[in-house]
């Protein structure tokens, strides 16, 4: 499909970080964030995984990680069938931003579809303590046309 | 004649009168303009934010005493106190291990700029007519939420008035704390009152916990039991308020809260670890606070006017009540599960001492 990003890529995440760039005053109004999340999709090819540092208003780094190992010593994993983050940015797409049942929060908060982890409580509480950034993050790909990996 | 004759006014007001008397002839002072040597030429870069506290508080400014300082006034951590400044008796917590956390500094940064406000940043607009059954328990979980809120601004309060003035990173914290209990107060009743229908049933079991945590014998159980303790449990109550939020009003409203909430629980797990550290023979203490704080939640947990709304909610309406019910028994264990590993960061191994069930088994019970 033309004009399309893959997804699960370290390319979607950079067109989300620059989504995050050119939307600089609705993030200030929600406050800086400083942590480290980490995306684990589940595909029938296997298992990928992403890491987004955010810090200040901005995603300062993205890149594509071999294991969970080489993550940044803080930080979060979001894990979740490549289905389950389909579904969640087909209905982003769809409403310019999530439903009431296909938020973060909405998605995490049974374990089930997705699930929030960390090597610390205290990591997995950044999830919680960055919420709203981390939502509006996902709301940028209301704006990224998206092609799924078989 | 003078308009001011020698005599006419009380002893401080002549000795004032009579500085003036000096400066009118020029004879300045200028003592302060070389006060605090250590202190001066302080050099600053902001970070990429802005300027924060941890950007300023380095170097000499950046030394936190671990005795606070003796003089018992309000002047500001690093500045020159000069001989006969009166101390005032009120700040009896003077040690940095009763109250400090290393993220003090950074929890007060991040909540004065992400502040949000009740009136334009939850988007009324969108309120919608909801089912009876539907908006009487999103006005009873409201009400519930209202009641507790502001202990979380109670307690802080209780203690911030006792703190020396050296840990002023703690005091900044805890004052943004109170007002983040404000605004919860707020939205809450606000929400509670804004669709038709309006405040329910208080909740004597919320009574009771609240009462333990505010009659604590010290600030650190005091704050073990409400910010890990209490707030934790209450962090997943917002959670799970913005998972079962029939409308964007409330999903916004648990949202903003949530963030609020797991910057509380930060700051107590970091407390509590800075203070285990430097007095592992307390930690008894503390178990013993926890004990009175788990057989209230406990209770709690299952007051009817806690739980049943919330599984009305779960369940869509009031008809599938049971359904609701079994949906959400998971919370209480994710609840007792994330208490306790928010407790091993601090140094408490609590499991071998929890006084509660791990988790409800709801279909064994209903069995």
């Amino acid at each position: 499909m033309a004009n399309t990003t893959l997804f699960p890529s370290t390319q979607w995440f950079q067109a989300l970080a620059q989504r995050m760039d050119q939307d600089e005053a609705g993030y200030r109004e929600l406050g800086p964030l400083e942590c480290t999340m980490v995306v684990q999709v589940e595909a029938p090819t296997g298992t990928e995984l992403y890491e987004v540092g955010f810090e200040g208003f901005k995603a300062r780094s993205v890149r594509k990680l071999a294991s969970v190992a080489e993550a940044a010593p803080e930080h979060f994993v979001l894990e979740a069938s490549l289905d389950t983050w389909r579904e969640m940015i087909e209905n982003t797409r769809a409403n310019a931003g999530p439903d009431l049942t296909h938020t973060l929060n909405y998605l995490t908060f049974p374990d089930e579809p997705m699930r929030v982890t960390g090597p610390d409580q205290l990591e997995v509480d950044a999830f919680y303590r960055y919420n709203q950034s981390l939502q509006r993050f996902f709301n940028g790909a209301a704006d990224v046309p998206t092609a799924f990996a078989p | 004649m003078s308009k001011y004759p020698p005599g006419k006014y009380t002893p401080a007001v002549e000795v004032g009168l009579d500085r003036m008397r000096d400066m009118a002839k020029g004879n300045f002072d200028l003592k302060w303009m070389h006060a605090n040597s250590a202190g001066w030429g302080h050099q600053v870069t902001p970070g990429p934010t802005g300027l924060r506290m941890r950007d300023i508080e380095t170097g000499y400014y950046g030394q936190v005493p671990e005795h606070g300082s003796t003089h018992g006034s309000m002047a500001p951590r690093g500045c020159e106190v000069p001989p006969g400044t009166r101390s005032l008796p009120m700040y009896t917590m003077n040690e940095m291990s009763e109250v400090w956390a290393e993220n003090a500094g950074l929890l007060y940064d991040e909540a004065v700029v992400r502040q949000w406000n009740s009136i334009t940043d939850v988007p009324w607009d969108k309120l919608q007519k909801l089912p009876d059954d539907i908006e009487r328990a999103v006005c009873q979980m409201c009400t519930g939420l209202t009641e507790v809120e502001f202990v979380a601004g109670d307690m802080p309060a209780k203690w911030l008035c006792r703190i020396n003035h050296d840990f002023h990173e703690v005091k900044l914290f805890l004052a943004s704390q109170i007002f983040d209990e404000a605004r919860h107060l707020d939205v809450f009743r606000k929400r509670a009152l804004a669709n038709g229908g309006g405040l329910m049933m208080a909740s004597p079991g919320q009574e009771e916990l609240l009462a333990t945590i505010l009659e604590a014998p010290d600030y650190t159980t005091a704050s073990a039991l409400m910010h890990i303790f209490g707030e934790g449990f209450v962090l997943t109550l917002f959670r799970q308020g913005e998972f079962l939020a029939p409308t964007e009003v409330e999903k916004a409203i648990f949202r903003l809260c949530m963030q609020d909430e797991a910057r509380h629980v930060a700051y107590g797990v970091k407390h509590l670890k800075y203070f285990l550290e430097r007095n592992p023979d307390r930690a008894e203490q503390v178990h013993k606070i926890l004990d009175l704080g788990e057989q209230a939640i406990f209770t709690l947990t299952l007051e009817p006017q806690t739980s049943e709304p919330r599984a009305i909610l779960a369940g869509g309406g009031l008809a599938n009540i049971e359904l609701g019910a079994q949906r959400m028994a998971f919370i209480y264990a994710k609840q007792v599960k994330e208490y306790l590993r928010r407790l091993e960061i601090a140094g408490l191994d609590r499991e071998p001492r929890l006084t509660i069930p791990k988790e409800i088994p709801y279909e064994d019970l209903a069995a």
